[in-house]
């Protein structure tokens, strides 16, 4: 059946947070709770999308822009205030315990961990609350041991772990019950770019060997790179990009990057139709041009012809820069999407 | 939910209080101290009248429900800012992505914690106060099963009740008035501080209609045999009862919660 094959399915979800400012102490809380006025914010605002299973999609959009308020209402937390959302086929906000049992969730920014318990406990504890049997939970620690490294972290109280250490702890804290599922927010926060890499090749070893869903919330654009083939991108509360990463390049870039080193500085580069500048340090400046409308051979071809070069490159732009131009809103977001509701 | 899993929780939670090392010298300490305040009253009070029973109560029966509703309002300590705490600094988002019943976690986190209160301040207190006081109580295996099972209901009663103004930190996040409001009634209508039976005529109906006299008078009174063994299943009927209105409350009052509920923080 086709329709086993939707891991999650959202449509017009939407949130409101009533953030009307309330007076000072107990009795001002009690009159901003009768007072007609209210300031609303609509942190997700009817954003719909379906994600197949085995997907690993990255969920990003700048600060405030409800991601964590959409993970929120997919894990059962948040009761959304319109619209609909189910995760393997259950509700989540309607039934909170057996949409639980089903996914793995990790907050960068919490641990789900007992602060004071010796990390074993911890996981001994989830053992027990997700209901896994001792054998299946003994060969799944042996393959989270092996690619987290958690057998030396095991004696440890939580509260002594460094963050990267707890976030290792707590990625496979998410895994103990193999959730089919997983929502990671920002589960690369505040780590080196050790701990970094040693966790983006787990996510994507389990995406691969197990089939987990993935919807990973983050900003750092490299994980995105690295990972995530679709990308959703969330600006205000609704969804202005939603497709692979890949094509986004192709959607919204028709510029490319030149980095170029002159033998000396000080060359001033002005009048090669469609080149700017775009930064300069020293010798080297970085211009970009118009893609579309000039050829690479024929830019590279006059600047040569003009200048004494040292060294020559040609940079894709990174996902990075694209999203950073999107959020700049320096690109244009008139979707070009075929799905695009029509009014 | 399954107990083994309840188990484990009220033992981590029994646990956390033995880490954190309640100090449990100052907690014997004011208990006693209330139960010495209370006995001496009540002793200075009888010496000033000629009749020598009040309201039911000879001078021993009144001290030794003083020190035996003392010992029950101990063993039944809580923490009642649990979910308060909670819903302030956001964690509660973790405990809802598990597939656990909030109120039973919550009630298990509860019963830990009036353990450790049982072993490290009642057991104490009231074999202090046996030797002290003139406590009088009647021994029969019966009474005392029931007694038990009087406390259990009432346990659970006292946990529902501060599950539902717990819930109030849902709306209104700051909840520290409705604790206090909260305190007040509890310690009074639950017959912790005077028996029912001394309390003015006009407040007698009211406290009829209220469950705080079944959280410790009732089970006192069992205890201290001022009930009958048959009048004391009768009150645990009338307990159970109370459970299921409370138990009402508490799924309504988590259902409108449910949906006000914002998390503090990320
Ligand atoms: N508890 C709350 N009370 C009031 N408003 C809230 C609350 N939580 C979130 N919001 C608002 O909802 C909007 C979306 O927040 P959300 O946490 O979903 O953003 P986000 O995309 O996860 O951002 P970030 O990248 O900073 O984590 C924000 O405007 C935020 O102020
Ligand atoms: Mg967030």
């Amino acid at each position: 059946m086709q329709q086993n094959n939707i891991a999650i399915k959202v449509k017009g979800l939407s949130k409101d947070f009533d953030i009307s400012e309330s007076g000072k102490g107990f009795s001002g809380k009690l009159k901003a709770l009768f007072r007609r006025k209210r300031k609303i914010i609509t942190a997700v605002d009817g954003i719909d999308f379906e994600i197949k299973h085995g997907e690993f999609v990255g969920y990003v959009g700048e600060n405030g822009a409800g991601k964590s308020t959409t993970i929120k209402m997919l894990t059962g937390i948040l009761v959304p205030t319109s619209g609909s959302a189910e995760v393997n086929g259950i509700i989540p906000y309607k039934e909170r315990k057996k949409n639980a049992a089903k996914i793995g969730v990790v907050f960068g920014q919490r641990t789900q961990l007992w602060w004071d318990l010796p990390v074993r406990e911890s996981f001994d504890l989830l053992r027990v609350i997700f209901r896994v049997s001792q054998s299946d939970f003994n060969s799944q620690m042996k393959k989270l041991d092996q690619v987290l490294d958690l057998n030396s972290l095991m004696g440890m109280p939580v509260r002594k772990l460094s963050l990267g250490q707890r976030m290792r702890c707590d990625i496979a804290a998410s895994l103990v019950h193999n959730p089919p599922v997983l929502f990671l927010d920002e589960p690369t926060i505040g780590l080196d770019v050790l701990a970094k890499e040693s966790i983006r090749n787990f996510l994507a070893e389990i995406n691969r060997e197990e089939g987990t869903t993935i919807i990973l919330t983050t900003h750092d654009m490299n994980d995105i790179e690295h990972l995530c083939k679709r990308l959703i991108i969330l600006e205000d509360g609704k969804i202005v990009y939603d497709g692979e990463t890949e094509l986004l390049k192709q959607k919204f870039v028709h510029e490319k990057v030149l980095e170029v080193e002159f033998h000396d500085d000080g060359n001033v580069i002005h009048g090669i139709p469609g080149v700017t500048v775009i930064r300069e340090q020293g010798c080297k400046k970085w211009l970009t041009f118009d893609n579309d409308n000039y050829g690479i051979g024929e830019v590279i071809g006059t600047i040569a012809s003009r200048y004494k070069i040292k060294d020559i490159s040609v940079n894709e732009p990174s996902v990075e820069s694209i999203i950073r131009n999107i959020y700049n809103n320096r690109v244009t977001l008139a979707t070009p999407s075929e799905e695009s509701p029509t009014k | 939910m399954n107990p083994k899993l309840f188990l484990k929780f009220v033992s981590v939670s029994f646990q956390k209080q033995v880490t954190y090392r309640f100090d449990c010298f100052v907690g014997i300490v004011n208990g006693f101290l209330y139960v010495f305040i209370f006995t001496s009253l009540w002793k200075a009070l009888y010496s000033q009248f000629d009749t020598t029973v009040h309201n039911g109560y000879t001078l021993t029966a009144i001290v030794t429900y003083a020190v035996m509703v003392m010992a029950v309002r101990i063993s039944f300590t809580m923490d009642d800012s649990i979910i308060y705490r909670k819903v302030m600094d956001g964690s509660i988002a973790i405990e809802l992505v598990r597939p656990t019943s909030f109120f039973f976690m919550n009630l298990a986190e509860n019963v830990g914690n009036s353990l450790f209160h049982t072993m490290a301040r009642t057991a104490p207190i009231v074999i202090i106060s046996i030797f002290l006081f003139d406590v009088s109580i009647p021994f029969e295996v019966i009474r005392f099963l029931l007694f038990v099972v009087s406390c259990i209901v009432g346990y659970i009663l006292v946990s529902m009740m501060n599950f539902i103004v717990g819930l109030f930190a849902f709306w209104f996040i700051e909840i520290f008035p409705f604790l206090l409001f909260k305190y007040a009634f509890y310690t009074f209508f639950s017959g912790g501080i005077v028996p029912i039976d001394f309390f003015p005529e006009f407040l007698k109906p009211l406290v009829k209609l209220l469950p705080f006299q079944y959280m410790l008078y009732f089970p006192t009174t069992i205890l201290i045999g001022r009930a009958s063994l048959a009048e004391a299943q009768s009150i645990i009927m009338a307990q159970l009862i109370w459970i299921v209105i409370m138990g009402v409350i508490c799924s309504f009052m988590w259902g409108a919660g449910k949906k006000k509920l914002i998390i503090q923080g990320g």
